[in-house]
Parts: structure tokens; sequence; C-alpha cells
């Protein structure tokens, strides 16, 4: 309970600040200032729209009531391609959807810059590597990107059937790009998923996510 | 996928020397990129060695060193929002054993939104390998590796190469390797170093402030100040740090990291912070760790350390039954029973209420010694139990109060109308106010004491709230108060005890002997602190007690007017016992600045001085510094205080004088003008004096950043 009240006064905090950051970058201290990072485990998962890549409109209000799984990514990113060209990416996707998980790619690489694709590139990704997401979103302008504060690619978020955002961070704990580092590794996505089955807190809410810069504008 | 490119050979050619040689040197990457961007190599990774050989069971630090592509950068131990820090796996030949690296400070390398931490152009991280001991001269030894990094510009490259370098086995301390002596003294320039300053943070929802004990900094001199974390999450590395610099020292405020735990354990990190000298601009890496300051707003979430509250408490009070074992404490605790064992029998005396006026003595000065401590540390200063013996005058006065008890103790001084002691007056004293004070005496008699159990609960109640805090110190108070409390309460166990007889005093004339080697181990203390001067005073202020306590004595049986002319010069010398403390405190200012451990003891600074010590054939090295200037203070640490200087200094005769700038002294100031300096550090060397009139041989100038190897070669050349 007062976990919650506690980053509740954090979001509000955090939102106020990069509404001022702008203003008070002063004294040599340079940094973009956007506002930035407004998600926060244990708050409400931001509510955003984006275009899939069949074209329609995707709102995660949508699916309010199941658990959605929101992964950024880019395919050239060599984390990423760890988990793709091992299998436990699209692995990960047969569980949870088979189970009635929504999972929602995203691809917030700008035009031009590395893991931009267009719409039927992201389709021939998809059906090349055998993947199974619930839809692929475009994201070329950053703006899901920047309001979920993803800064890599693998960036891993679970939102809960309530709407609230319980995990954050990277897919797993070895932070390599190496292949042979999938096999023991332990999944945070996955626990957070049998916590949240099992009605429990997800134990490890919030981890470093490695991997590529997210390549934004 | 795995391209091998014609760059290898390239990269093997220029390297081949002496002493390195360099297979597989230039990276390969594991995921060529599928953008079809040309691939260059974009690190060029290789192993350097600080000596050209190995000494048998000797350590030796080795170099990693990266030449990162313009425009790409690798990454920090925390690498921030993304990226990954270089790792090495070591196949070191038999018995030889690598250390962890050695990260040199990072630099911001802003992302997008995301903020980084990492190198470019060129690092060296170090290593320290250990040889074994079974190693011949003569033979060459193969170290070998694989490193493994990421390299990112926009896009990111995992890269991995091999590493390896021979080295001849020597005996005795291998000579400096010329061909990177630079590489290696650089890197370990940009190895943060122990911070000369206390840290410590305190934490909203919102933000941390991280504060810095630099009193006294010169703001106008600091261009810049970035704190890096060690750990991700513990602050938001992409917000911005608003730094001030103050009377309070260096405050960094920034937005909290992801992690809410991370606020309840202490926070690690590297300040880089890059002062203005008249050279330009230069950086300084100081390691910190600042602990929580003490705030009862988040007592109950605050994290279990090592101990639990109920463990702290129970070792609180065990070690404060402990302290009555101590010499210091002892005779004023086997007073009190002794008083105890001549009252016993008595109804009227109530023993009880003496115990627990006694009690009240401890717990009371007990609660005085933890706020102080407990709002000292607030204040930013790191101390710990006995504190107050950091300072000689405390330490002086200490010395004063048992002195004049084991005096008493032995009967030199006589209070009131009985052949007895100053204790022994006041155990009994009718008032309870006389085992008031008792319990007071107590406690200061035990501060210079550490009893066992003693150090982890108050390490303890150092890292808690003061409300936490307080309830440990004051259980420790009550242990020791226990034992008395105990024997006064229960009549029956005083009656335990032997009759009273002339025994009692024989064994308070013993008693006086602790207190006398508590005295004796105080005025080391003071030696320590305050060199041969304090050392002298405080001296000749147990001298002025002794022979006031005699006065004092002497004159008992005289008329009034006498009696009152000797009470009054006794308490005149006390007041001048007292006042030589000032002494003690102002012998401390130029002590305290040579190091009590590992350094070179240092003289003030004076002109005449230098041309006096030359005369007798002596080389001078003079450091020009001040207590705000940054520079100053890490050249001591990383330079000045190791012991390699030390033994150089030591081998060469050289005399240390320090020229103190903290108060701008003018006379500093013109000989800081004749080198065409206006401000700290300047380091000079003068040689002996040579004989004949034209004597003068110039100062050589050392640089303003200094390392160890750059005195010891100044001092070589004498």
């Amino acid at each position: 309970m007062s976990h919650q009240s506690l980053t509740r006064r954090r979001f509000i905090a955090r939102t106020g600040l990069g509404a001022i950051a702008s203003g008070v970058v002063a004294g040599g201290l340079t940094r973009p200032s956007v506002s930035w990072a407004a998600a926060a485990v244990g708050q409400p998962a931001p509510a955003f729209t984006a275009t899939a890549t069949a074209g329609s409109s995707v709102s995660l209000a949508d699916y309010r009531g199941k658990l959605v799984i929101l992964e950024w990514t880019n395919h050239e990113c060599p984390y990423v391609r760890k988990h793709y060209e091992t299998g436990n990416m699209q692995a990960l996707q047969k569980e949870t959807t088979g189970q009635g998980v929504v999972w929602l790619t995203i691809i917030s690489s700008a035009p031009n810059e590395q893991g931009y694709v267009t719409p039927g590139q992201a389709d021939e990704l998809t059906a090349n590597r055998k993947a199974v997401p619930t839809a692929v979103l475009l994201d070329p302008k950053g703006t899901v990107g920047r309001l979920y504060g993803a800064t890599n690619t693998p960036h891993m978020y679970l939102v809960d059937k309530a709407g609230m955002l319980v995990y954050a961070g990277a897919i797993d704990d070895r932070p390599t790009s190496r292949k042979a580092d999938v096999q023991g590794a332990n999944n945070y996505v996955r626990a957070a998923l049998h916590a949240v089955a099992a009605g429990q807190p997800v134990k490890t809410p919030v981890t470093r996510a490695y991997g590529c810069t997210v390549k934004y504008s | 996928m795995v391209e091998r490119r014609p760059v290898r050979i390239l990269a093997a050619v220029l390297l081949a020397g002496t002493l390195v040689t360099a297979a597989d040197a230039a990276p390969r990457t594991k995921d060529d990129l599928a953008s079809g961007k040309p691939s260059a190599p974009r690190v060029r990774v290789d192993l350097i060695s600080e000596r050209a050989g190995i000494e048998a069971g000797a350590a030796f630090w080795v170099g990693l060193r990266q030449r990162i592509a313009p425009g790409w950068h690798t990454y920090w131990l925390n690498p921030g929002d993304s990226g990954e820090p270089m790792t090495v796996e070591w196949a070191l030949p038999a018995g030889f054993q690598a250390g962890d690296i050695v990260w040199p400070h990072p630099e911001r390398i802003p992302v997008g939104p995301a903020m980084t931490f990492g190198y470019s152009d060129e690092v060296v991280l170090l290593t320290r390998i250990t040889a074994p001991a079974g190693i011949e001269p003569g033979t060459r030894v193969t170290l070998r590796g694989r490193a493994a990094w990421l390299v990112c510009a926009k896009i990111c490259i995992p890269e991995e190469a091999g590493l390896q370098l021979t080295l001849p086995v020597v005996s005795g301390t291998p000579p400096a390797n010329p061909r990177e002596a630079t590489a290696m003294a650089e890197a370990r320039r940009a190895v943060p170093a122990a911070s000369p300053w206390p840290a410590s943070f305190s934490a909203t929802p919102e933000t941390v402030t991280l504060t810095v004990a630099a009193a006294g900094l010169a703001a106008d001199q600091v261009a810049d100040v970035y704190f890096y974390p060690s750990q991700w999450g513990v602050i938001d590395v992409a917000a911005p740090q608003a730094v001030t610099i103050g009377a309070r020292g260096i405050t960094v405020r920034v937005a909290r990291g992801a992690l809410a735990a991370a606020a309840e354990m202490p926070i690690d990190g590297v300040l880089v912070i890059k002062e203005r000298l008249d050279q330009g601009i230069v950086s300084h890496a100081i390691a910190l760790r600042a602990t929580r300051e003490g705030t009862p707003a988040t007592a109950a979430s605050s994290a279990p350390p090592r101990v639990s509250l109920l463990e702290a408490l129970g070792l609180a009070l065990a070690g404060g039954l402990v302290l009555n074992l101590m010499p210091c404490v002892l005779p004023v605790l086997s007073l009190k029973a002794l008083s105890l064992v001549s009252h016993a029998g008595v109804p009227a005396a109530r023993p009880w209420r003496h115990g627990l006026a006694y009690a009240a003595g401890v717990l009371a000065s007990f609660a005085v010694v933890a706020g102080a401590l407990i709002s000292v540390r607030a204040g930013g200063a790191q101390i710990g139990w006995g504190f107050q013996l950091q300072s000689p005058v405390f330490v002086t006065l200490l010395a004063y109060v048992f002195f004049g008890l084991a005096l008493s103790l032995s009967g030199a001084i006589l209070m009131g109308g009985r052949l007895t002691g100053l204790g022994q007056t006041l155990a009994s004293r009718p008032g309870y106010a006389g085992s008031f004070f008792t319990g007071a005496l107590a406690t200061v008699a035990a501060t210079p004491c550490t009893a066992p159990f003693m150090g982890v609960a108050v390490g303890f109640a150092l890292t808690q709230p003061a409300t936490t805090a307080m309830l440990v110190f004051e259980t420790l108070g009550f242990g020791l108060a226990l034992p008395y409390l105990l024997l006064a309460v229960m009549p029956a166990w005083s009656r335990a005890l032997p009759k009273p007889g002339p025994w009692m005093e024989r064994l308070q004339q013993l008693l006086a002997f602790p207190l006398y080697a508590s005295v004796a181990w105080l005025v080391w203390v003071v030696s320590q602190q305050a060199g041969p001067r304090g050392v002298a005073a405080v001296l000749s202020g147990l001298v002025l007690i002794a022979f006031a306590a005699w006065l004092h004595r002497v004159t008992r049986g005289a008329s009034g007017s006498w009696r009152w002319a000797a009470t009054t010069a006794a308490a005149l010398i006390v007041v001048v016992a007292i006042a030589l403390g000032q002494v003690v405190a102002t012998s401390s200012s130029s002590a305290r600045s040579s190091p009590a451990a590992g350094g070179v003891p240092s003289e003030p600074f004076s002109p005449k001085r230098v041309a006096e010590l030359r005369a007798q054939g002596k080389p001078v090295f003079v450091n020009f510094t001040a207590a705000w200037c940054i520079t100053c203070l890490v050249n001591e640490r990383v330079a000045l205080r190791s012991s390699a200087v030390a033994e150089a200094f030591a081998r060469k005769g050289v005399v240390y004088l320090k020229a103190d700038w903290t108060k701008r002294d003018p006379e500093i100031a013109r000989v800081l003008g004749s080198f065409g300096r206006s401000g700290v550090p300047l380091y000079l060397v003068y040689p002996p004096a040579l004989p004949g009139p034209s004597a003068a041989a110039e100062p050589s100038v050392l640089p303003q950043l200094l390392s160890e190897g750059m005195i010891i070669e100044a001092i070589e050349k004498i």
C-alpha cells in the first residue's frame, strides 16, 4: 500500500520535473528535455493508440481485462537477434498468447535509423522469424516509446488486467548478446506472468533493461 | 557470419614488439551488420604491462587498452540506460591470479532521451595480476585472455578479441615499461581516488540529494560536477543533476531511479569534479560511498542491515556490561561498589536510590554523547564512537580528568574532612547528586574504551534514524549502569561483598594504576595528533595538576586566609593547565596536515626554512596546498601519501615542507607569483645548496597533476 502511494508521488514529481527540466537545464547541464519515463510500475500503464502493420489502430484500452505484454524491438540489434535467433522470444510469444495474453511488438526506430521497417517489411519479418505477436505496432515518431521510457531493444513491459503496469525492464537476467546465455537465464517476464496468474505481487517488478538503445528520431 | 579482416594482420604487425606479441588483436564481430554498412574495426584491444617483467610472488598491473574508432563508444562498469561493460575471461598460466577490472571514470554519452556512461577514443582498463612464487627468473610467461565488449555509435555491435602478452620473469623489482608508462600513468590518474571527504545522502520519494562534506571549496574554481552511480536504478541517470557548492560542501540533487529499494542502501559511485587551475581545467574522479542520513520518516521501511534492531540492542547491552570491566571504567565502578560496602547495614542509606541516580547519570550523559554524535553526523561528518578523541583538546582534558582521579585514588588529593579520595567522597556524599555525577563520570571514563560487541551495535546505530540510534546508545548506557544498579537494588547481593576494612584503602590505591595507564595512553594519542609540542604541553599540564593537588593538600590545615589563597592558586594552576590544551590545539593544525599513517611528515613552509635546509645540504620538497583545493587533496591522496614516495624521501633525505594557502598567506602568494602562479597547487623540488657564492640551483617544478612516479623521478634526479 505504502509502495503505491510512494510511486504515485514519484509519478507526479517525475512529470513535473520533466516539464520544469526544459526550463532548468541551465548551468551547463545539457540534456534533451522531454516528458520522459512517465510510465511507472505500480501505476496505470499510460494509454496509447498506435498503428498496427495491418493499418488498423490499436489502443491499450482495447485490451482492458487482459494481460498485455509490450515488447520493444529492432530486428538488427544483436541483443534482439540473440532472443529471436535462438527462438527464445518466439517461444515466449507462443506460450503467452496461447494463454490469452496479448503481445504487442512495438518498433520505435525512426525512418533511416536501424530497425526501421515499413508495414510490409514488418510482416515479412514476423513470418520469417515465425514470430506470433498479437500485433506489431509501428511508432516511427517514438511517441509510445517515450511515453513508456523505453530505452532498449528488447525492452519488456507487462500490464495487468486492471491496466496497471506490473513489470518493466529486461527480458532476463543475462545482460549479454551471447546466444549461449539464453539457456538457464531467469526470464523476468515469465516470472512476472506467473506471479500475476497466482495473484501474487511481482517479485522483481523493475530491472535494468539491456540491449541496444532505441533509435529514436 | 564471422568476418576475418586483413586489418588483424596490420594490427598484429603494428603491435608485435619486444614485449607485446599480439595475436588476434583486432576484434571480430559476432554479428555482422545486417544493414550492410561497411564494417571497419571499431575497437582495437591490446594488453599492456606497467613493468617490463614479472617478479616471482609479486603483483603487477596490466592494462586492457581500447583504441576506439571516432564516433564510437564502449561502456563503463554501470553503462547507464543501455550498453554493456567489457568482460575478460582470463586463461592465465598456473598460479597466476587476476583481480577485477579497475575502471577509469567514464564520460557522459547521451543517446536520444537516454543517458549512457562510457569511453571514447582511448581508454585503459587496469587489472592487477599476482604471479606465483615458483616461477624461474630467465623464463618467459604468456598471459592470455579473451575480452568481449559492446561498442556503439548510433548502432551497437558486440565485439571480442583474444588478448596475449609475453613478459620475461626477472629477479627483483622489474623496471618500468617505457613504451606503456604514459598510457598506464594516465589510466591510473583516471581511476577514482578514495574520497578525501565523507559523503551522505537524503532521499524523498522524488529525489536523491548527495552531500559531499567538502567544506570550504572555492566554488568559482569548480567548472563542473557530475555523479556517476555504480549501480543502475539508484538515480535517474537521464535526469539533470542540480549541483550546489556551499558551506556544507558539494550537493547533487537528482531525480530518483526506478529501483524503490535503492535509497535504503548506501549509494556508491564516482564523483567527477572539474577544477579550473592556472593551466586549464583538470578532472578529478573520487570514489564515493554515500550513507543515508537519518530520516525518521522512513524508520519503518528501512532495510535491515546485517543485524536486526533486536540483535543490536542485545549486543549494546552486552557491550555496556563488558565496559564495566575495561581499565578506564573499572576504577570508577569499584569505588561505587566500595561505597556500598561501607553503607552495608545502614538502613537509612537507601542504596537503591543511589543506584537509580547513578543509572540516570549514565543514561543522561549517554544521551548527550549520542545526541552530539547523531547531530554532527546529520551535518555530514563521518564520525563514530569515540569521535571526541579526534580532538586533541578533548584528549588532553580527558587525560587531566583521569590524572586527577588517579591522584585522588592514590591519596594525593584530599577532599572533605576524611582521608578519602575524590571518587569515594562523591560516592559517600549523602545527596543523590553525587551518585548521578559518578554515573556521568563513568560515561566520560568509558569514552576512550570500546568493549567487545560494542562495535557492531554502534555501527548499526549510526546507519539508523535518530530515534533508533538513540535507543541503541541508551541500551549501551543501561548495560554500563546495570551491574551497580543490581548491587544497589539487591541489598542481599551487596551483603555478599567483603566486610569493610583496611583492604578498601589498598584496593583504592591499586585502582589508581589503571587510570595512570589510561593517562599514558592518552598522552600517546596526543603525540599522534599534535606532535612533540602537544606532548610537552599536556605533560606540563599534568605536572601543574599534581602541583595544585599538593598545594591544596599541604594548606588544608592552615588558617583561613592562607587556605583561601592556596585554594585560589591551585584553581588558577588548573586553569593554566587547561589553557595549555590550547597549545595542543594549535600544534595540531600544523601537525594534522602530516598524515598519521603512511605519509611523509611535513613542516610548515617559509622561504627562510628552505634556505636553511638547503644550506645544511638537504633537498627540499615544497607542497603549496589549500584545504579548498580539490586537486591538492587528490594529489596528496593519490601520490604524496604513498609508501614508495615516503621511501624515496627517506632515501634522499628530502625534507617535506607544506605551504598552506587555505588562508591566502601573502608570503606564500609572493612565492606562487614568482613561479607565475596565482593559485595552488604548486610542487617544487629544491636540490641542496651548492658550496660557493652561486649556490642557488633552481628548483624543479612538478606538474599540477602528480603521480607517484613523477615525484619519485624528480627526487631521484637530485
